[in-house]
């Protein structure tokens, strides 16, 4: 039996997550801080790096350090764990009340997600105008910005997949603290958050451009800084696609063999 | 003198109590291995990475930046698996657990440290090979020096990390939440520790000699062991011995900080 669809109450789960996170001030700050520190920290690696070594022709300086800045500003949206709440609420046991509501629950999980992510996004617009004191960005066109943020779109929701997947091995091992971790180093590092991709060595730039993290930063960001041309964009977004479908479809599947086995154990 | 002897009993028993649950919880201690060993491997893979496309990081190569990485790495280890237990007395200003330590009979920062938990010593073995194949790897003569500084360093190190450990729980006394400074100082630790000091500007390069003293850790040390005298012209290469004293004088001022916190928390009377 499944109850009629209705958009407003995943709305309000969403506003109410954004006033969830309001309350955290001082994290609030601590990012905004981090990101400044981090994109002076890396101006100054990239800058000492080209100063003595030849510059790769695709990426020169100034394009490298828009990519790290981008990229960091980036990171305040996605490297939020949007469906931690799916983690506690099997911990806490309350999972097994919210079946029983007449709601979507993954879909409230991302209301949820959402909403904590768009308060998270509002703090770009302070980091980008402070960091702008220490760095120059480029802006490129408005067809490749448009592109960007579409790309963007896409990368933020390979990320809720991973972490969606993630979360639903707690229903299995309760326990996921530490592969969380491990898969955020491997993002951190594949996904070309830190590192462009098309600066690795041959070998590793083929499994890294392999691997599903590069759709989440790499594709974006490759496409800001014109390392991927217009004629190359329909092809770059098909593969964002790719993964969302791929990843999407393992996180169902998990979800469904998750669900039941808590209507199991709750007898 | 008693007094010494008995808290080196209950040190003895405190680490006894650690082995025991190390040997109680052999799959745990083997994750704990994996997950230290997959967090350093990408630090380091990532090093690698840039300075394969970059082979010169003002004058470093990967071979230098694996010695920095190295010893970095070994004093952070030691302070992580003698005084992370530091790191925790927020946690016991919170739930109350800490009124029971100031009612002992014993100093309250020796109790705070010697709370059995889950302590492995993971890291720091890793850290013991890592840093002697980073030091074979970067070709650093190991001579009568070495031998006898290095272990020296390696401690003043950790007395650094402990002084800002301490420090940061301290805050706690004032503001019962510290979580976010802490990541904040990791955070920085970290980021600041992986490259050689001499590529930021001058006024950093300052803050993290003489007010946060990191540089202290792996860069001077370094810079003498590998010779880049020509580094950081303001500072003698010599500089990188004197780490233990750094490291002694910033725990001195980090207790100092600590009792004045301890006095005015008892003085509020929990």
């Amino acid at each position: 039996m499944r109850p009629r669809f209705r958009f407003e109450p995943y709305v309000q789960f969403m506003q109410k997550a954004m006033a969830r996170e309001a309350t955290y001030r001082f994290d609030v700050f601590t990012s905004v801080a981090s990101v400044l520190v981090r994109v002076y920290l890396l101006r100054m690696v990239w800058v000492a790096l080209y100063a003595r070594n030849a510059a790769p022709s695709e990426l020169p300086l100034h394009a490298i350090i828009t990519y790290s800045t981008v990229a960091l500003l980036m990171g305040l949206v996605m490297d939020i764990d949007q469906t931690r709440l799916l983690y506690e609420k099997l911990h806490t046991g309350g999972i097994a009340t919210d079946f029983m509501k007449p709601i979507i629950v993954p879909l409230y999980l991302f209301a949820d997600g959402s909403g904590e992510v768009i308060f998270h996004a509002v703090l770009i617009v302070p980091s980008l105008l402070l960091a702008l004191l220490i760095v120059h960005i480029d802006v490129p066109g408005p067809l490749t910005l448009a592109t960007f943020f579409l790309s963007f779109g896409l990368g933020y929701l390979v990320g809720f997949c991973i972490n969606f997947i993630l979360n639903c091995v707690a229903f299995w091992t309760l326990e996921i603290h530490a592969m969380q971790l491990i898969v955020t180093w491997v993002t951190d590092l594949f996904g070309g958050e830190i590192i462009p991709l098309v600066i690795f060595p041959a070998f590793l730039q083929k499994v890294a451009f392999a691997l599903p993290f590069a759709a989440m930063f790499s594709t974006p960001l490759l496409i800001y800084v014109g390392v991927i041309k217009p004629e190359r964009y329909a092809a770059a977004l098909g593969l964002q696609a790719f993964w969302i479908v791929v990843l999407g479809l393992i996180a169902t599947l998990m979800w469904r063999a998750g669900a039941k086995r808590v209507v199991v154990q709750g007898g | 003198m008693h007094r010494l002897r008995v808290m080196l009993n209950v040190y003895k028993q405190y680490w006894r109590i650690n082995i025991l649950t190390t040997l109680e919880y052999r799959e745990n201690f083997l994750i704990w291995f994996v997950f230290t060993f997959i967090y350093h491997g990408s630090a380091v893979a990532a090093l690698w990475i840039v300075l394969n496309r970059f082979p010169s990081m003002n004058g470093w190569t990967f071979r230098d930046m694996a010695f920095l990485y190295g010893m970095w790495m070994l004093a952070h280890a030691l302070h992580n698996t003698f005084f992370s237990t530091v790191g925790d007395i927020p946690e016991h200003v919170r739930d109350g657990e800490f009124d029971r330590l100031l009612v002992r009979p014993l100093d309250t920062l020796f109790q705070a440290i010697a709370t059995p938990g889950q302590v492995f010593p993971d890291e720091l073995i890793l850290a013991v090979i890592t840093f002697c194949a980073a030091t074979w790897y970067s070709g650093v003569v190991v001579d009568a020096t070495f031998l006898a500084f290095v272990p020296l360093i390696v401690v003043g190190g950790a007395l650094i990390d402990l002084a800002f450990n301490l420090v940061i729980s301290t805050v706690a006394f004032w503001f019962v939440r510290v979580d976010a400074l802490r990541w904040i100082v990791v955070q920085l630790e970290q980021e600041f520790t992986r490259y050689p000091i001499s590529i930021y500007s001058r006024g950093v390069r300052l803050l993290l000699t003489f007010v946060v003293p990191f540089a202290f850790m792996n860069y001077f040390p370094a810079r003498f062991f590998l010779h880049k005298a020509h580094e950081h012209a303001m500072l003698p290469e010599s500089v990188g011995l004197l780490t233990p004293a750094i490291g002694l004088l910033a725990v001195a001022l980090a207790y100092v900080f600590w009792r004045i916190g301890l006095n005015r928390y008892s003085g509020v009377g929990h």
